[in-house]
């Protein structure tokens, strides 16, 4: 299951499919596509496994854990073991 | 309103010289002292149409250009720039003394007027509309803003863009306008009559000198201006003039690469850049004449593209 790092309120303005995002943790400003801001998008609510995500964003499995490491490496989501 | 015109040079010296005299330059008032002939020369030049305020006016800024002291006197003599007791820089000779105002005066607002976004670039405005033009040294920005504003566009800075962070508006800090190297001459060309302090050589940046900034735009200096276009300037010889449109969302990584103080505001300064750039139309413009840069500026004042 991955979910949204604690205080990451995903602050982000977005033009022609892309996207900067404020990361309120590290201050850093990111360039994100629209399907990495889609994908935050899902984990706001509740943990969601990367299998469930794929589906909703409609990308492939590998596609969403390649995304969701690249992500974690951001300090933007966090994996939870079951 | 006094202004600094109205002290005669002998006045101004000594007020220099004891106690400071405390100046305004758009929002901001600096008290400065200093017993150096170029920096009371400079300001007298430059600085005549600015307001003068009171001895017990609050002032934003202290600063105290003074000789360096011992032998340094007499050999080589050197300038420091005292702020509230720091000495940020290294002393320069003292025929920079001038040149090492404008700066400290800078350095003192891109550190500390963190009430807005302030961001390394040259601003004009026409009809209420301002054009940002952000740009690293060497780009020409300085050169093409001189230009601008001698064919009708309004200077609210030639080197800091304050963006006030409630309603996104520029805030004007009309200043001298510093040129370097061959800048000088073109200019001098360009727009005849326009007055120029003495060129300094073998500064750090090479020769320089500062342009006085119009009256009219240090009397406007507390109309502010709606950003409407960011256009990032690109002198290249023989040129044609070219504006090319950029992302948004890569100018708003250039915009806040160029910004003096958005890490330190945070999502503040996040959200403030957001803004800018989601109201203003962003080109990268590449050009060598200046006549056709003022044509395409010209254009985009009149509504295109």
């Amino acid at each position: 299951m991955w979910r949204l790092t604690p205080g990451q309120a995903l602050l982000r303005y977005g033009w022609d499919g892309e996207y900067v995002l404020y990361n309120d943790l590290s201050g850093d400003t990111h360039l994100l596509t629209a399907t990495a801001c889609t994908l935050l998008d899902h984990l706001r609510a509740a943990p969601v496994s990367h299998g469930a995500l794929a589906q909703a964003c409609g990308i492939g499995a590998d596609t969403a854990e390649s995304l969701l490491i690249d992500l974690e490496q951001l300090s933007l989501v966090e994996y939870l073991p079951c | 309103m006094l202004t600094l015109s109205s002290l005669s040079p002998r006045e101004l010296r000594k007020r220099l010289a004891r106690g400071g005299v405390r100046l305004q330059t758009g929002a901001f008032v600096a008290c400065v002292t200093s017993p150096i002939g170029h920096v009371a020369d400079g300001l007298a030049l430059l600085y005549g149409d600015y307001p003068l305020r009171g001895d017990d006016d609050f002032a934003d800024f202290y600063l105290n250009l003074a000789p360096v002291g011992g032998l340094r006197r007499w050999l080589r003599p050197q300038v420091q720039f005292d702020h509230d007791g720091l000495r940020p820089f290294q002393p320069l000779p003292l025929t920079q003394a001038f040149s090492m105002f404008e700066w400290a005066l800078n350095w003192c607002v891109s550190g500390r007027a963190h009430r807005y976004l302030i961001i390394h670039a040259a601003v004009v405005e026409k009809n209420g509309r301002a054009a940002i033009l952000p740009a690293p040294p060497g780009s020409g920005k300085s050169t093409l803003c001189a230009a601008l504003v001698s064919r009708g566009w309004r200077l609210l800075s030639d080197e800091l863009t304050l963006i006030r962070l409630d309603d996104g508006l520029v805030l004007p800090s009309p200043r001298p306008i510093s040129l370097k190297n061959g800048s000088i001459d073109l200019i001098r060309q360009y727009a005849p009559g326009t007055v120029f302090s003495r060129p300094v050589a073998d500064t750090a940046k090479g020769t320089i000198a500062h342009m006085r900034a119009p009256a009219d735009s240090v009397r406007r200096a507390g109309e502010t201006a709606r950003p409407a276009w960011i256009v990032f300037p690109q002198y290249v010889a023989g040129a044609a003039p070219t504006l090319t449109p950029v992302p948004r969302t890569r100018a708003f990584l250039r915009v806040a690469e160029n910004a003096f103080n958005y890490s330190l505001l945070g999502a503040d300064g996040f959200r403030a850049v957001g803004a800018l750039v989601d109201t203003a139309n962003t080109f990268d413009f590449s050009y060598s004449a200046l006549d056709d840069a003022i044509a395409v500026f010209a254009q985009l004042a009149d509504g295109a593209p």
